[in-house]
């Protein structure tokens, strides 16, 4: 019996902790950057890194691509660099969804965990090693009742830089009369 | 063995007790949502600001008169929904001495923005630019939408951060117009 109270009371403690509002509630909205894996890129060749953000319990962001005029969208901006050129950043799908203040209407947004891919291509005379990308993400929040002014978070990743693999460089262009 | 358990469910029903009652006190933004901040009763805090022309307005100017101070933005989702509402009661209380005055926070880059907004909202009365100056002087506008309510004396009566639903506008509204102007607002 007494077993029975003690794991009935240890259910009811870990509920409770899961229930309590995140730091981000009491704290103000807020979005990080959870991961980036480190990539293995190809000098010479375009590669991805995701980024993995996420926003505080509570809050939702506009997506990249928000359903109401006026709306800002959710936009990493990365700096210019010299070595290593930035391509095409992919943005997720938001989530349609309908909010307490207007049940009618609904808005496309992000919550909880996301992914924004980013392509990356070093240049063919870039040494090989880890190289530091800096950029920052602009979002804006909101919760059930009201929204946050815009803000921008950096955003610092690295990515390694390889030569290509012996077999997949290019061989220059051969005769075909050259063995005979 | 039963006053074993006894004591585990005292103890399961006490540390309920404390998480409710932690909830309901804990200030967070729903806390504050529809609650009046220090200034209640306080003189509300004057500025001058530009209007969307460049020409300036003065808070004062509107002593006698009922103000619905609006803080908002276009980009804030919950303004959107509210900005009807609060057209509604200029046009329905306007003769009886309310006057809306809006305050968009929107970067002054944003101009053509909130003018488009002003416009498709049939917002017909002030827009002023806001600032981080005037915010911090109503205790810093953290989050949109926030309306502060100043009676004709002018003296701020009540403050809603976050939307909620007309009727507490409406109620807030009717609280600023019951205010009495005093002898030096009513000579003006």
């Amino acid at each position: 019996m007494i077993r029975w109270a003690l794991a009935l009371l240890a259910a009811f403690a870990l509920s409770v902790h899961a229930q309590e509002p995140s730091p981000g509630k009491t704290g103000g909205p807020s979005v990080s950057l959870v991961s980036a894996l480190l990539p293995s890129i190809i000098r010479g060749e375009p590669g991805n890194v995701d980024l993995r953000f996420h926003i505080a319990n509570g809050y939702h962001i506009n997506s990249n691509q928000p359903s109401e005029e006026f709306m800002i969208p959710t936009a990493l901006h990365m700096g210019a660099t010299t070595d290593i050129v930035i391509g095409k950043i992919n943005y997720p799908a938001g989530q349609d969804v309908s909010f307490e203040f207007a049940p009618d209407q609904k808005l496309n947004v992000y919550t909880g965990n996301f992914t924004v891919g980013v392509t990356v291509r070093p240049l063919h005379t870039v040494p090989p090693g880890k190289y530091a990308m800096r950029g920052s993400l602009k979002y804006q929040a909101c919760d059930n009742r009201a929204c946050y002014p815009p803000k921008q978070v950096p955003v610092e990743f690295e990515v390694r830089v390889v030569k290509a693999p012996a077999a997949q460089r290019k061989r220059p262009a051969q005769s075909p009369h050259a063995h005979s | 063995m039963k006053r074993t358990l006894l004591v585990l469910v005292a103890i399961l029903l006490g540390v309920a007790l404390m998480i409710v009652a932690a909830r309901h006190l804990q200030p967070g933004v729903n806390a504050k949502n529809g609650g009046i901040g220090a200034l209640r009763g306080a003189p509300a805090p004057d500025f001058t600001l530009k209007t969307l022309d460049g020409k300036p307005f003065k808070l004062s100017e509107l002593r006698g008169k009922a103000v619905l101070l609006n803080f908002w933005a276009t980009w804030c989702a919950p303004c959107k929904i509210e900005t009807p509402w609060i057209v509604d009661l200029q046009n329905q209380y306007g003769s009886q001495g309310l006057q809306v005055v809006a305050v968009s926070m929107d970067d002054e880059s944003d101009t053509e923005d909130v003018k488009k907004f002003v416009q498709e909202m049939h917002m017909t009365y002030p827009v002023l630019r806001g600032t981080e100056e005037v915010g911090n002087q109503y205790g810093g506008v953290d989050y949109l939408p926030t309306v502060f309510f100043v009676g004709r004396d002018g003296n701020v009566t009540g403050r809603i951060q976050g939307i909620r639903g007309r009727s507490d506008l409406e109620d807030n509204v009717k609280k600023a117009l019951a205010t009495k102007a005093t002898t030096e607002t009513a000579q003006r």
